[in-house]
C-alpha cells in the first residue's frame, strides 16, 4: 500500500463520518413529498458547505452534505488508456446493477466516475459506521481491481503472442 | 399571449418569506476595503514569523479574523496562499504541538483552509496532497469529527 | 484453447461420421470471414455435396484458387458450371469410392476440412513463387552489375501487390520481394474497448518477437491510423482511430518447403480471426471478473444492514404464535 493511501482513505472516512448526520426533512417545495436536498438543491438553507478530498489531480472525493441527504463522488485514478476504459466498464457494470447498491446513483456527476446518494432513509437502516467502511473498502478495491484487470489483460496478450508466433517460428 | 405573461412571473422572488444568501450570515463588519488590507498585513507579517521559525505564531496571526463573505476574493486568496505557505514549510513533528496550541475556532478555521486547499490541487496550487491530508489526520486527531462538522455548516466561506 | 484450429470442425465430425455410415445429410453453417458451408445429399446418402461460399473469391480466382483447388481435390472438385448456385466451390465426394485405408481416409478427410484455408492459400503461395523467381532474378542481376550494387541494393524489386478483401471492410495485402514476402491486415476495431485492447495485444506481438526463443517467427510490426508504407499509395484505405495495420516479413525460411509454407499461411490467414477472438475473450474474462467483485461489494454493503432479531415469541402459556 502506498505511503499516501492511508491519509487519504482516513480523511474520506472522518469527512464521510462528519457529514452523515441526517435527519429527515420534508420538502418545503412540495406538500407531502420528501426529496433528498441535495439533488433538489433550490433551498440553500438546507445544503452545506461541499468539501473536496484529494490526494492528487487524479484522485479525489467530493462530499456535499444537506439536511437529509448527501451525496459522494468519486474520480478514480486513470493512469493510461487502458485504466480509463477498465474503469469505465467497471463503474458502468456497477451503476447498472444499481437497485441492489441502494445508497448507489445511476449517474456519477460530472467530472467523477462514480457517485454515491446516501439519504436518511439508509442512514437509518443500516449501520453508519458499516455504510462509511463500505465506502472505504470500495475506494481501495477499485483501485486494486483495475489494476488487477490490466495485469491480467498484459498478461494474457503476452500469451497470446507468443504462442501464436511460436507456431509460425520455424528453426533455421 | 399578454394575458398569460403573469404565469411566468416568478413570484417568489417577490416574496417575503424568499431566502437570500446573504440572509444566512452577517457580513464582515470591517468592509471590503478594510479586509483587504487587513489580510495584505497579516501575509507580510507571516512571511516573516515563518522565516524566523515561528511557525505558531504565524499560524495565530492569519487564522484570527479571517476574511468571508462575498466580495473580497484577493483577500481570501492572500490568506489561503500564505497560509499554505506556514502548512509546506511545518515539520511532520512539529505539527501536534501547534494544533493543541489553537483555540477551537482557529482549529475549526484551519480545517476549511485544508478543505480550501484539496479542491485547489490540480488548479495551478502547488501544495501537494500528502501535506494536507498529514495534516487533516493530524488536526482531525485533535479536534475531532465535529470541527470537520463546523466547517460543513459554517455559512461564512473562508 | 490458445490456438485456433485451421481447419473446420464440422466438416471434420460430419465427414468422420459419414464415412463410417452414409445417411442423409443437409447442413449449412460457417466459418471465419464470413465463410458459408453447405453439406447436403442431393441425389443419394452416399453422394455428399460440399460447397462453399466465400466473400474474396473473386480476388482468389485472379491468383489461380481455380487451378490450386483442382490441383489439390482433383477428382472430387466438380467443374465451374456444375457447382451449386450461390456458392463458389462445390466438391462431390462418392463414399462408395473412397479409398481403402483408414490412414488415406483420415489424410481425405483431413484435407477436406482444410477448405476454406486451401482456397485462401493460393495468393500466398503464388507470392512465394513470385518470391524465388525475383529472388533468382536478383542474384543474377546482382552478379553481372557487381559495380551498381549500390544503386541495385536500393531500387530492389517488388512484386505484384495482391489484395484480397476478405470481409467487407477488411483485407489483406501480400507482397513479395527479392528477400522476403510482405504481408499486409488491415483490420477494424468497432468498438472503444476492442480498439485499446487491440492496441495492447498488437505491441505485445511486436514486443514478444524480441525474445530468444522467438527470434525466427516473423517480423511483426503495426500501426494504427496511418497505412505501412507498402500499401500507403493505394486509393481507399481508411485512416482513423479505429483502424490497425498489422504487418508480417516472412522470410524464405518460412516457406521453404511445402509443409512448412502451408503451415505458415494456415497461422498467417487466421490472424485477424485470432486477435478478434482473443480480445472478446479477454471482455468475457473482465465481465466475469466484474461480475465477481461486484457481487463481493454488495456483500460488504449487506454488512451494514442490522440483523433482523428473528427470536421466536411466545404467549404466556407457553405456546408459539404461527403467521399464517
Amino acid at each position: 500500500m502506498s505511503n499516501t493511501l492511508r491519509p487519504y482513505l482516513n480523511a474520506v472516512r472522518a469527512t464521510l463520518t462528519a457529514a452523515l448526520t441526517l435527519e429527515n426533512f420534508s420538502s418545503q417545495m412540495v406538500e407531502r413529498h420528501n426529496k433528498p436536498e441535495i439533488e433538489v438543491g433550490n433551498s440553500p438553507e438546507v445544503l452545506l458547505k461541499p468539501l473536496i478530498v484529494s490526494r492528487n489531480e487524479s484522485e479525489k472525493v467530493l462530499i456535499e452534505p444537506s439536511v437529509n441527504s448527501i451525496r459522494l463522488s468519486i474520480k478514480i485514478k486513470q493512469a493510461d488508456e487502458i485504466e480509463k476504459i477498465l474503469c469505465h466498464k467497471f463503474t458502468r457494470f456497477m451503476m447498472m446493477r444499481a437497485e441492489g447498491f441502494v445508497i448507489l446513483r445511476r449517474k456519477p456527476l460530472p467530472g467523477y466516475d462514480i457517485s454515491f446518494l446516501i439519504t436518511n432513509f439508509h442512514s437509518e437502516s443500516m449501520l453508519k459506521h458499516k455504510l462509511v467502511d463500505f465506502i472505504i473498502q470500495f475506494m481501495e478495491d477499485v483501485d486494486k481491481e483495475i489494476s488487477e484487470m490490466k495485469l491480467s489483460l498484459n498478461a494474457r496478450a503476452r500469451i497470446v503472442a507468443e504462442s501464436y508466433l511460436s507456431t509460425v517460428s520455424c528453426p533455421i | 399571449m399578454s394575458e398569460y405573461a403573469f404565469r411566468k412571473i416568478n413570484i417568489d422572488a417577490l416574496e417575503e418569506e424568499v431566502l437570500l444568501p446573504s440572509d444566512l450570515y452577517d457580513p464582515d463588519p470591517r468592509g471590503p476595503d478594510g479586509v483587504l488590507s487587513d489580510a495584505q498585513r497579516k501575509s507580510g507579517e507571516v512571511r516573516n514569523l515563518v522565516s524566523k521559525g515561528d511557525i505558531p505564531g504565524a499560524l495565530n496571526a492569519i487564522l484570527s479574523e479571517p476574511p468571508y463573505g462575498e466580495g473580497v476574493d484577493q483577500a481570501k486568496d492572500l490568506t489561503t496562499s500564505s497560509l499554505l505557505l506556514i502548512l509546506n514549510s511545518t515539520r511532520a513533528a512539529e505539527i501536534p504541538g501547534i494544533l493543541k496550541a489553537l483555540d477551537q475556532e482557529q482549529q475549526d478555521h484551519l480545517m476549511a483552509y485544508i478543505y480550501k486547499g484539496m479542491a485547489a490541487i490540480g488548479q495551478g496550487s502547488d501544495v501537494s496532497g500528502s501535506v494536507l491530508l498529514n495534516w487533516h489526520a493530524q488536526l482531525t486527531e485533535v479536534a475531532g469529527v465535529g470541527c470537520i462538522v463546523r466547517v460543513m455548516t459554517d455559512r461564512r466561506t473562508l | 484453447m490458445i490456438l485456433l484450429e485451421s481447419h473446420s470442425v464440422i466438416i471434420n465430425d460430419v465427414l468422420t461420421d459419414r464415412f463410417e455410415k452414409a445417411s442423409r445429410a443437409d447442413i449449412q453453417f460457417v466459418d471465419y470471414d464470413n465463410v458459408r458451408f453447405h453439406l447436403s445429399t442431393p441425389e443419394t446418402k452416399s453422394k455428399i455435396l460440399l460447397s462453399m461460399g466465400i466473400q474474396c473469391w473473386p480476388d482468389l480466382l485472379k491468383y489461380g484458387a481455380r487451378e490450386y483447388l483442382q490441383n489439390e481435390y482433383q477428382q472430387y472438385l466438380l467443374p465451374q458450371e456444375q457447382t451449386e448456385p450461390e456458392y463458389d466451390v462445390s466438391l462431390m465426394i462418392d463414399l462408395e469410392q473412397l479409398p481403402e485405408s483408414v490412414e488415406d481416409r483420415n489424410s481425405l478427410i483431413s484435407k477436406l476440412s482444410h477448405l476454406k484455408s486451401v482456397a485462401m492459400s493460393s495468393p500466398f503461395l503464388s507470392a512465394f513463387q513470385e518470391q524465388s523467381n525475383l529472388q533468382a532474378g536478383y542474384k543474377d542481376a546482382g552478379g553481372a552489375q557487381q559495380k551498381d550494387f549500390t544503386s541495385e541494393q536500393s531500387a530492389e524489386t517488388k512484386g505484384e501487390l495482391k489484395i484480397i478483401r476478405y470481409r467487407e471492410e477488411e483485407a489483406i495485402y501480400i507482397q513479395a520481394s527479392n528477400d522476403r514476402v510482405t504481408v499486409v491486415f488491415s483490420t477494424v476495431f468497432k468498438e472503444e474497448t476492442d480498439k485499446v485492447f487491440g492496441r495492447v495485444f498488437l505491441q505485445e506481438f511486436v514486443d514478444a518477437r524480441k525474445l530468444n526463443a522467438l527470434q525466427n517467427a516473423p517480423q511483426v510490426r503495426y500501426s494504427n491510423r496511418e497505412p505501412p508504407l507498402e500499401i500507403r499509395h493505394l486509393p481507399g484505405l481508411h485512416n482513423g482511430e479505429d483502424w490497425g495495420y498489422v504487418t508480417f516479413v516472412l522470410f524464405p525460411r518460412h516457406f521453404s518447403n511445402p509443409t512448412q509454407a502451408q503451415s505458415t499461411i494456415n497461422r498467417i490467414q487466421l490472424f485477424r480471426d485470432y486477435l478478434h477472438y482473443h480480445i472478446k475473450c479477454s471482455k468475457a474474462y473482465m465481465h466475469s471478473r466484474m461480475r465477481y467483485r461486484v457481487a463481493e461489494f454488495l456483500k460488504i454493503l449487506n454488512r451494514a444492514k442490522p440483523e433482523v432479531a428473528t427470536a421466536e415469541k411466545k404467549t404466556a402459556s407457553g405456546r408459539t404464535f404461527r403467521t399464517r
